[in-house]
């Protein structure tokens, strides 16, 4: 198991932008339930940042308010521009890319029918048709498994590839912010830990700027330059991924699973 | 064995037109999830635009495309004003109102132009082909010529232009769709806008046949639904094979089986529904999206 | 005054008041027809029987979320089938009513359980396949029907005894039938099969989970709904003791789902001004023009899905549930007025009876239900 915490934090502090995405008391719930109690953090442009924390303490909320699914109160500013308020189809023009709990692929279309959605924004106009298939071969890349498979539907795809598949389409969009709510539900371990380590890639080839939601702490925290663990709506604890990851009393407490364990099995 | 083929190409002709209207059907499923009681009657105010035109002077292949055009804008309207409030609402909710829209549009159209019956010009001449001694009359050609090239325009559409990939994404799912940045408002507004379109190409071919008065798309609504239900809501090639079978099971029965006759032949898309649940409830193309209870 | 109904705001009260209330409204009832001129009593009429064969709709759509496009034709069937029996068989009125009933009945079954095995709207596009299918077989059965000339049969006619007008007796022969129709209806919903129907309405994997058996109860309350669609024609048979293939056309079936709707779903008293709708609008609006009650009711029943999916019925509770609203509690708790003190009370019961949920307030539920936040923060998961 590769280790480069050191490596990740450096790039956390020298990134520039540290209010890239800056979340400001943001309250968010469904009807009655109040779900976000006043939630601060940012995330610098360039960073990885990991939402931890047990079943039900917000952080798929979290994410559904950034990308405005959820609708919430309070401030959540990308690159300056205020995001809530906004339809998720606003968002998503706006460079925010979610891949929401479940894939959401859309499984009677083709793979690459899907990728070109992700790509509708720009595919209109003729000068990006070029940039469109280079986005592509650069997604194939990525996902070799994705290019065997793009003439199939995608509901024919495994849970693996389908996952990969959704990323794919959020990468299309080129966001400059790109939310995955827990990418390794239902997944092999295996198939898994190849998609963080892709998410790795993007991130630090393109340099895009991820917040992700994850159960398996373990996981996220290996890729995450930095990690907030959120309990019953309200920050619990911040700092950097290895910190965190070191701190095994706190991520006993916090996340409910023994990351030390984990480690070793 | 003369006879019975002249029965099946008549069959086809009819079936045709309740292919359109089912494909109409299917379209509104497709996009929103529900079936849509008034696509018969907003395919009738679409006739009654169409003779409106022709009545003031205008020929026919020149009504055609306007009266087409205006049905498209109708559509999108009618899903912005009367569907859109309640989108998200429980499907009761929303059926209901498409019932409420099918008396409304049937009695508007008896407000302006009357219950009395209004002959709509035949576009296609007299006479026919000789086929081997099967007569195939220029109308029925006709007809099913332009259902065909509607079919084609729509399979163009959906499956080679990008305003069509959207309109699937957004119809197979519309969240992730959103989260894409595609408008599903406006995709739903347009989906209405096509099926109004196809549902008026079903009226304009059918008036000639039937004579133009506010109830008569009633009939036709009754072998769509049987169409749809036999090929399986959720997929158009479904709809036009259930609405050629439909065409040819009822021309066919109402001419050799004599207890239906003429007059019961409605009794068919009837039988044809009942069996299809019984049978195979999904339909013939349909995939189980319906749920046993 | 306002004293005695704060303190004795209990049960027992409540039951009286019900009680003085349901006499009330029987005494004038029966009182009508000696009032009102012989055609105004004859509209009451017809009244009350729309009223028996709404109330089965509403067993059915405003309870068991399904609907009927097709209720026309299980009420062409019962009117049929007593004019029928009085014309070949000369059975007499009173027989024609269980064979009526339980033809219906029988008849409900045999479309409830193939269009009811599937979630969906099967079921509307059968019965509307059926509502269009019946008039020209009805035609076709000449014979027996009369084809498209109808039948003429006796009207019901008052006994010697009685001393009364025919308009006054067949008005309270139906009052009384309607009454227990009413009743039976009631029962039905607090009955197990009623419980069902709602738990299944509310939340139909949840009741699947809890045990019950949907399509059995699907096609049942199917049944009875076609039942009281049956009674309702019979009685028409005795009150105009005419029936033609034309006047059982599908306009009917619409009608009578659009009555109900107006009226208000899924609540007890709905289908009565429901029925009076259905009497009274095409009646009034017909002298306009041959397409005013079609645009009338169109235009109504959308509006009624848009702002007020209850219904006439509904709209008491609603009233009652704004004014709460607008008058916040603290204003109204230092000198607790009947009214405020007995609203809370009333609403939640009238609210449980004649809200239905599947016909609740239309809206995105994932963007609406989503409040700002800022009131007392509790804690609530995720």
């Amino acid at each position: 198991m590769s280790e480069p915490t050191t490596e990740r934090t450096e790039a956390a502090e020298g990134a520039e932008q540290p209010d890239f995405l800056k979340v400001t008391d943001l309250h968010a719930g469904y009807g009655q339930a109040r779900v976000l109690q006043g939630l601060d953090f940012s995330v610098a442009r360039g960073e990885v940042c990991a939402i931890l924390g047990p079943n039900g303490a917000g952080k798929t909320t979290t994410l559904r308010a950034l990308c405005g699914m959820v609708r919430g109160r309070g401030s959540v500013t990308l690159n300056g521009t205020q995001l809530l308020g906004r339809s998720p189809e606003q968002a998503a023009r706006l460079g925010v890319a979610h891949v929401p709990e479940g894939r959401g692929t859309f499984n009677d279309l083709t793979v690459e029918e899907n990728l070109r959605v992700g790509a509708h924004l720009r595919s209109r106009r003729r000068a990006e048709r070029a940039a469109v298939a280079a986005d592509l071969e650069r997604i194939y890349g990525y996902f070799p498994k994705l290019r065997q498979r793009s003439r199939q539907a995608a509901g024919s795809l495994s849970g693996g590839e389908q996952q990969m598949l959704a990323i794919g389409r959020a990468l299309m969009l080129r966001p400059s912010l790109l939310l995955l709510d827990e990418p390794s539900l239902g997944l092999a371990p295996l198939v898994t830990r190849e998609l963080f380590e892709i998410v790795r890639a993007v991130n630090e080839e393109e340099r895009t700027t991820v917040v992700v939601v994850e159960q398996n702490a373990q996981l996220a925290l290996d890729i995450a330059h930095r990690a907030h663990v959120l309990e019953a709506g309200r920050l619990a604890l911040s700092g950097p991924a290895a910190q965190i990851r070191e701190d095994g009393q706190v991520a006993e407490v916090y996340l409910g699973v023994s990351v030390s364990a984990r480690k070793t099995g | 064995m003369t006879e019975l083929l002249q029965q099946v190409v008549e069959g086809l002709g009819s079936g045709a037109v309740y292919a359109s209207l089912a494909l109409a059907l299917v379209l509104i499923y497709r996009f929103t999830g529900i079936v849509n009681f008034a696509q018969g009657e907003l395919a009738m105010l679409s006739t009654y635009v169409a003779w409106q035109l022709v009545a003031s002077g205008m020929p026919f292949w020149l009504a055609l495309p306007v009266t087409l055009a205006v049905s498209f804008a109708g559509g999108m309207l009618v899903e912005r004003i009367v569907i859109r409030p309640v989108q998200g609402a429980p499907e009761l909710t929303v059926v209901i109102v498409t019932v409420g829209l099918f008396i409304f549009v049937n009695a508007l159209a008896g407000l302006i132009w009357s219950f009395t019956v209004k002959d709509f010009p035949q576009p296609f001449p007299d006479g026919g082909l000789d086929l081997a001694g099967v007569r195939v009359d220029w109308s029925t050609l006709g007809i099913i010529g332009v259902v065909a090239v509607v079919m084609g325009l729509l399979y163009l559409l959906f499956q080679h232009t990008p305003i069509g990939l959207v309109m699937r994404a957004a119809a197979c799912n519309p969240a992730s769709a959103r989260l894409s940045g595609i408008r599903v408002n406006r995709v739903l507004m347009l989906g209405w806008g096509l099926a109004a379109t196809v549902g008026a190409v079903s009226g304009v071919l059918v008036a000639p046949l039937l004579f133009l008065e506010p109830n008569m798309m009633g009939g036709v609504l009754i072998y769509a639904f049987a169409a749809a239900t036999l090929g399986g809501f959720d997929s158009p090639v479904g709809a036009v094979v259930g609405g050629l079978f439909v065409g040819v099971a009822e021309t066919l029965t109402g001419a050799y089986v004599d207890v239906i006759g003429a007059d019961l032949k409605v009794g068919v898309p009837l039988v044809i529904i009942l069996a299809v649940l019984l049978v195979r409830p999904q339909g013939l193309f349909g995939r189980a999206a319906v749920e046993r209870a | 005054m306002s004293t005695i109904t704060a303190t004795l705001g209990t049960d027992r009260a409540r039951r009286l008041r019900a009680a003085l209330t349901v006499l009330l409204a029987a005494a004038v009832a029966v009182g009508a027809p000696f009032y009102f001129a012989p055609f105004q009593v004859f509209q009451l009429t017809m009244v009350l029987l729309y009223a028996v064969a709404l109330a089965g709709l509403n067993l059915l759509v405003g309870f068991g979320g399904q609907i009927s496009l097709g209720h026309g034709a299980f009420f062409a069937a019962g009117a049929y089938t007593a004019a029928v029996m009085l014309d070949q068989y000369d059975t007499g009125h009173l027989a024609t009513l269980p064979v009526a009933a339980a033809g219906c009945f029988l008849l409900g079954l045999g479309f409830g359980v193939p269009a009811l095995r599937l979630r969906g709207l099967y079921l509307a596009l059968v019965t509307l396949a059926f509502a269009v299918f019946l008039p020209p077989l009805l035609k076709r059965l000449e014979p027996v029907t009369g084809g498209s000339m109808g039948l003429t049969v006796d009207k019901l006619q008052p006994p010697a005894w009685s001393g009364l007008a025919e308009d006054q007796w067949v008005y309270l022969v139906v009052l009384a039938v309607t009454a227990v129709a009413l009743l039976l209806a009631r029962n039905l919903l607090r009955s197990r099969v009623g419980r069902a129907l709602l738990a299944v309405r509310d939340n139909e994997s949840a009741a699947e989970v809890m045990g019950v058996r949907l399509s059995l109860h699907k096609t049942l309350a199917f049944a009875w709904s076609a039942m009281f669609a049956g009674v309702a024609g019979c009685l028409y048979t005795w009150v105009i003791g005419f029936v033609s293939p034309d006047s059982f056309s599908f306009v009917l079936s619409i009608t009578l789902l659009a009555g109900l709707v107006v009226g208000g779903l899924g609540s007890l008293y709905g289908p009565l001004l429901g029925a009076a709708f259905v009497m009274y609008v095409p009646s009034v609006s017909q002298d306009v023009s041959e397409a005013a009650p079609g645009v009338v009711f169109g235009l109504l029943i959308i509006t009624v899905m848009f702002v007020a999916p209850t219904g006439l019925a509904g709209l008491p509770g609603r009233v009652r549930a704004a004014v709460a609203r607008r008058l916040p509690r603290p204003a109204a708790a230092p000198d607790r007025t009947p009214e405020a003190a007995s609203a809370p009370d009333a609403k939640p019961e009238s609210q449980s009876a004649s809200e239905p949920s599947a016909t609740d307030t239309p809206a995105d539920p994932a963007v609406a239900d989503a409040e700002p936040v800022g009131a007392p923060p509790r804690t609530e998961k995720e």
